[in-house]
């Protein structure tokens, strides 16, 4: 039976292992997997910004968003496992998609450096230390200009990841280390991991009442 | 090299697959059925509550084509260099048992009657030089009635919910009344209106449209189809599309086939099979079997069988018949050769109202197939003389459970912020007060759309991609801007605070990297001219009558409709045909 | 169900130990016995008519043979389904028609008594896990048939099951003498009762189907401390089928006609499709049960399965008193209101009402529901815990082949959520069974073992 992964064991695994699994999660987030110090603190400030805090609802930095991403990095998404990874790789139309040979952990190595860089170059600092104008400067220029961050990563490409990994750590389940006490769906008003609207489907107009929960059991 | 026997070998274990592999067993057949996926199944995977993970689900693809292994290339000329579609997105082929039908929506039609004999109709009514330079409109060459038994019998099988216009020539309810007659109601009532379907219900009708409930195989109560198995009801909790529903209320392969298939003992289901090609005789009109490598073992395997029954997806069934040999390849140059020609796609484009603030759309309740729609501007259900295009489109809402990565994704709309403070007010405003209305519509097929080998890219196993070479052409852009531009009234009735049409734009570029619909067809289109089609009216090859192919592959046009129901249809005319004809003397079921 | 069964003998041994070892001494004469009965012959060649094999090997399903001695995914009969007890692992037999590995060797004498009185051809006593108190009531045809499919009708299998795991000196059966005389009947006094006056054939049919061959009581009538049956028929008495003791997690409820906590509200065709298809409109099968319907009851004709509800409708409530059960509307009420105040409410929303619903009443007979259903209302929690825990599947059936799973909840509800939740299906619709602490709970959880979904059919 070919049922590998890790829903599979979830299922099928006995009480002992779940127990050890849920006892072995730490209470706090864990040290990076994948980040260096500068990589994280550059994601910190980032995603901080393309997420901020503010009176819409908590930001990057509270819902554990860096923290998210660095924990895909050591998936078979983060390894490029689920794109089609095979040569030759020829450059073209954007509309044709994504053409590079790296996968999005590579993206993040080769992208962080060359964004720091080019921070330097232009504003003497490293992204994380530069102020909150110039850190919207750099990312404006980052998603509308043609600029190659370190020779390699085209700055869209870059942008864009770092974007939409972003939007997945506030929105994902809770379980996957973004989206901390459910701040980004209580934000939203999405009720989660219930998954049943038999007896609201015909209230017509009013908002959903209760809470989100989270397919771990966490409520809020 | 191992070698099996069987009587039929049937490719793919989604809809068409398991839809000829139940009608074969029952026809006392001994039948393997080879899927490259993994075996899958609601007990497991489809468990409540984790399979209720977004991120997991349609966002990291967990029941979509693993790309790793094989793609295809896409170009939008015939000038440029086709490059590898390396990353999920436009559109999202299934893998695993149940294929694309355990994680489709459920939105489930039969096909309207005019749109099967299109080329007919459209010059019976305005003449052949109505038809564009360049378009290939053809006939299907099976009339609605062929099919009405068909319909019926799928819808039973699916546990579809609806209601019905026309039974028997006597109108019953308030079905669509473009619809054609029925020879049975829907198995199931009805799902209920979500507030936003509601909403679009009434404006429609006070715009002077017809609104209808759309045909959903999302079951609306338990239900138990001829074949015994079991559905629960929809509980609205919106993880249909891209998912396997843990609530057994959408309709799959897994759910209302395979319970009864799995038991059969002349059922024999293999999976992590890739289907390299079909094996031919040297006359080469003739299948003697596949070749499948066994992703385990990492070896070849062949299977000898009598008769072959392509099953995949409907580009992989194109693929199959391009590496095997069957049919003459489509050479566009020369507008010659049908395997490959008559490659099509639909339009989707996506409008929003926004409501006042005390109105919440509660976008996250929802289901796959249900819904309200209108066809006044589907099919030849309106007047095209004044416009000059072919083809048409249904509009609805359909309100398939908005899952909040797919939310941000969307944002606050066009000309909204794409990050920061502003992306966040206008995403949650968006997420909890607007509503989506689609244009889901036809694409015609042209001689520069079509399907060949790549001469670069290979796959895994060193086999050439498919290369697709596909563009929007001007006919559908005025088609589907024509059809939203009717969408207009309805908006103003809605109440709406502000909404935005979507719209193809003139001239506009095919993009790969934006998700609009897997409702890829044709390839390998059925018809009754050998030199336009590759399959004849029962889907039977022309040139390799022991094999059929059974999918969208075979529609010559994308129609209007989502192509599930016409799928499944198609897959069981073809299996009444080989089982009342073909078995008894095997050979074409129609002379060439 | 196998395993189910046979946690009971868990207890029963260490009590049969106890009041066997002052008579140890007796041990060489009991063995001359036994070796008197190894070396009696091989009887008379059985005929293998095929309708005699058909006879059989309906009786073998009415009397669950699969469940203890099939391997799911091994030839049937080859035994080898393994009995965890705390003093080692034993596994069952082989009784496929193979000389050397099997029964094939067994006379219709030997064969009859080891049914009957739980007596091995080499003359050693069986585990009680084997039902021969209940099959001590077979009629001989039935013996007779059961003998012919299991001689003719059986592929032989040349595999010897995995030794047992217990050492000497608690892997000595002649104990096991002393029970069988004291608790299982002599095959002509539970003939006898097999035939009492009963009012009608269909009911006489039905009584001997649950009390001879079905062993409902094995699981479903209360044990005495030294773990025999309390009654073996309804002849016995008002605690026959009145709801047995909790096995491997599992407590059977009682099969009378209590309104609230047994079968009163369920009509005859309920029990005959529960039997047959393992969902009804009041509640499906879990636990040992859907072990039982899958390999046995489903097969039985329906005027076997009418038979057996009618005689199960014959017995009177042994609770007292008996309030009938009523729907009360309050929880759907609060609950489709956003209410979730009530104590574990707001779990049973989140995690629960998917598939039983706002208003408890569930999507029978594919999700069963909770309001009125008898195990939610039962006394004892212990099958409640044990599904939170374990999650369950419903059995594919011949006419019902779709299995549906209930997941198990152990990663997302704690210890105190599962006490809520369960107090709060107990209480509310109507039900009125007393709540549920968070040391009950954390009591009744399962050491090992996986959840149920492992082993069955994918569906």
């Amino acid at each position: 039976m070919a049922l590998a992964g890790t829903t599979a064991f979830w299922t099928t695994a006995a009480f002992a292992d779940w127990h050890r699994a849920l006892a072995a999660e730490p209470a706090t987030p864990a040290a990076p997997r994948y980040f260096t110090a500068e990589e994280w603190r550059f994601l910190d400030a980032a995603c901080e910004q393309l997420f901020p805090e503010d009176e819409t609802g908590p930001g990057a930095r509270t819902l554990g968003i860096v923290t998210f991403i660095d924990q895909q990095m050591d998936t078979p998404y983060g390894r490029g496992g689920l794109w089609f990874m095979s040569g030759p790789f020829e450059q073209g139309p954007a509309n044709l998609g994504y053409q590079l040979p790296y996968a999005p952990r590579e993206i993040y190595r080769l992208g962080i450096a060359g964004a720091d860089r080019y921070c330097r170059d232009h504003y003497g600092h490293a992204f994380a230390d530069l102020d909150h104008a110039s850190q919207i400067a750099v990312l404006t220029a980052f998603e509308k200009q043609p600029i190659l961050l370190g020779g390699t990563i085209p700055s869209g490409t870059f942008f864009e990841q770092v974007r939409t990994n972003t939007m997945e750590g506030a929105f994902s389940d809770p379980i996957h280390g973004g989206n901390r006490h459910l701040g980004g769906w209580v934000m939203l008003g999405f009720p989660g991991a219930r998954a049943d609207f038999m007896d609201w489907v015909d209230h017509y107009g009013p908002a959903y009442p209760l809470g989100s929960v989270s397919i771990s059991g966490e409520t809020v | 090299m191992n070698t099996i026997n069987a009587d039929a070998v049937v490719v793919g274990a989604g809809w068409a697959g398991s839809i000829l592999a139940k009608e074969l067993t029952e026809a006392g057949l001994k039948v393997v059925m080879l899927e490259r996926g993994p075996d899958r199944a609601t007990a497991v995977e489809g468990a409540y509550p984790e399979s209720i993970d977004e991120l997991r689900g349609a966002v990291r693809h967990r029941l979509f084509q693993d790309l790793s292994r094989t793609t295809v290339t896409i170009r939008n000329k015939i000038d440029q260099t086709a490059l590898p579609y390396r990353q999920l997105a436009a559109f999202l082929p299934g893998e695993g048992v149940g294929g694309a039908g355990l994680h489709w929506s459920g939105v489930h039609f039969r096909a309207a009657p005019d749109d099967l004999a299109l080329r007919s109709n459209v010059i019976a009514r305005y003449g052949s030089k109505f038809i564009p330079e360049g378009m290939n409109l053809q006939d299907y060459g099976v009339t609605y009635e062929d099919l009405e038994p068909f319909f019926d019998k799928a819808e039973k099988v699916f546990g579809t919910s609806g209601e019905a216009y026309r039974v028997n020539g006597k109108i019953v309810g308030n079905g669509n009344m473009f619809s054609p007659s029925r020879s049975d109601h829907f198995p199931l009532p009805a799902l209920k209106d979500v507030y936003t379907a509601s909403l679009f219900r009434k404006a429609a009708t006070d715009a002077g449209y017809h609104p209808y409930s759309l045909p959903a195989a999302n079951a609306s109560r338990q239900y138990t189809n001829p074949y015994g198995a079991q559905m629960g009801p929809c509980n609205f909790c919106g993880y249909c599309s891209g998912y396997d529903c843990y609530m057994y209320s959408k309709a799959s392969p897994n759910v209302n086939i395979l319970p009864v298939l799995r038991k059969d003992p002349n059922f024999t289901l293999i999976t992590r099979a890739h289907v390299m090609r079909v094996d031919l005789d040297s006359t080469k009109t003739r299948a003697t079997g596949v070749t499948y490598f066994d992703l385990d073992s990492n070896k070849e395997v062949a299977i000898t069988a009598d008769l072959i029954v392509l099953g995949a997806f409907q580009f992989h069934n194109v693929h199959l018949m391009l590496l095997s040999g069957i049919g003459k390849p489509y050479d566009a140059k020369k507008n010659e050769g049908v395997v490959g020609r008559n490659f099509v796609y639909q339009t989707i484009t996506t409008s929003r109202a926004w409501l006042p603030e005390n109105h919440f759309t509660n976008q996250f309740i929802g289901t796959g197939g249900g819904g309200v729609a209108i066809d006044d501007f589907n099919s030849l259900n309106f007047d095209h003389g004044p416009h000059g295009f072919v083809g048409g489109s249904p509009v609805w809402v359909n309100q398939a459970g908005v899952k909040p990565i797919a939310a941000s994704t969307i944002g606050g709309g066009k000309d909204a912020p794409r990050w920061g403070a502003g992306y966040k007010k206008a995403l949650v405003e968006t997420y909890r007060h607007a509503l989506a209305i689609d244009a889901h519509g036809s694409n015609m097929a042209y001689r520069d759309v079509f399907l060949d080998l790549d001469p670069t890219w290979k796959n895994t196993y060193g086999q050439p991609l498919l290369r697709m070479t596909f563009n929007w052409h001007d006919n559908d852009i005025r088609m589907n801007r024509y059809v939203v531009s009717k969408i207009e009234p309805i908006m103003k009735e809605l109440g709406a605070t502000k909404y935005q049409l979507g719209m193809l734009e003139p001239g506009q570029t095919f993009d790969t990297r934006l998700y609009q619909t897997t409702h890829l067809g044709g390839g390998a289109v059925m018809g009754d001219d050998p030199n336009t089609s590759a399959i004849n009216r029962y889907l039977q090859s022309w040139d390799v009558p022991n094999v059929f192919v059974i999918g969208s592959n075979a529609f010559p046009q994308g129609m209007g409709y989502n192509p599930t129901g016409m799928v499944a249809a198609l897959a069981y005319w073809s299996a009444h045909h080989i089982r009342t004809t073909y078995l008894k003397a095997p050979g074409p079921l129609v002379p060439v | 169900m196998s395993r189910v069964r046979f946690a009971l003998c868990s207890r029963i041994l260490p009590v049969i130990m106890l009041t066997a070892v002052p008579t140890a001494l007796c041990c060489a004469g009991l063995s001359a016995i036994a070796a008197a009965f190894a070396a009696d012959p091989t009887g008379r060649p059985a005929n293998s008519d095929p309708d005699l094999i058909r006879q059989g090997e309906y009786m073998a399903r009415a009397a669950d043979c699969a469940a203890c001695h099939s391997v799911r995914g091994q030839p049937p009969y080859s035994g080898g389904v393994p009995f965890d007890l705390p003093m080692g692992r034993i596994y069952s037999p082989n009784i496929t028609p193979d000389p050397d590995h099997g029964i094939g060797h067994d006379s219709e004498e030997q064969f009859a008594r080891a049914i009957r009185e739980g007596v091995r051809h080499d003359g050693a006593s069986m585990y009680p896990a084997m039902p021969f108190p209940s099959y001590a009531r077979l009629t001989d045809a039935d013996v007779h048939a059961l003998f012919v499919y299991f001689r003719y009708g059986v592929k032989p299998l040349a595999t010897t099951p995995p030794a047992s795991t217990i050492i000497w000196p608690l892997s000595m059966r002649w104990p096991l003498i002393f029970w069988r005389g004291m608790f299982a009947p002599a095959p002509q006094v539970a003939l006898k009762t097999t035939r009492r006056t009963f009012p009608d054939t269909t009911i006489a049919r039905g009584a001997y189907l649950v009390e001879g061959p079905g062993h409902c009581g094995a699981c479903h009538t209360p044990r005495a401390l030294t773990l025999q049956e309390k009654a073996l028929t309804a002849a016995d008495g008002p605690l026959y089928l009145s709801g047995g003791g909790a096995v491997d997690g599992w407590h059977p409820p009682s099969l009378r006609q209590e309104n609230r906590t047994g079968l009163g509200r369920w009509s005859e065709d309920d029990i005959v499709a529960f039997l047959r298809e393992a969902g009804a409109p009041l509640g499906s099968a879990f636990g040992g049960m859907a072990d039982a319907v899958e390999h046995g009851t489903q097969y039985l004709t329906d005027n076997d399965l009418h038979a057996i509800a009618r005689y199960l409708r014959s017995l009177q409530p042994t609770r007292m008193p008996d309030p009938a059960w009523r729907y009360d509307p309050a929880t759907e009420t609060a609950l489709r209101q956003g209410d979730v105040t009530a104590r574990g409410a707001r779990v049973y929303v989140d995690h629960c009402a998917a598939c039983h619903r706002d208003d408890g009443r569930g999507y029978p007979t594919v999700f069963p529901p909770l309001a009125g259903n008898p195990v939610v209302m039962d006394d004892r929690p212990d099958s409640l815990v044990a599904i939170l825990f374990k999650g369950a599947v419903l059995p594919a059936t011949r006419t019902a082949p779709s299995s549906f799973v209930m997941p198990s909840f152990v990663r997302s509800l704690s210890p105190q959520q599962m006490a809520d939740v369960l107090s709060f299906i107990r209480s509310a619709w109507g039900n009125d069974a007393p709540p549920v602490d968070v040391e009950t709970v954390r009591k009744l959880t399962p050491t090992g073992g996986a959840p149920a979904i492992r082993e069955m059919p994918l569906n």
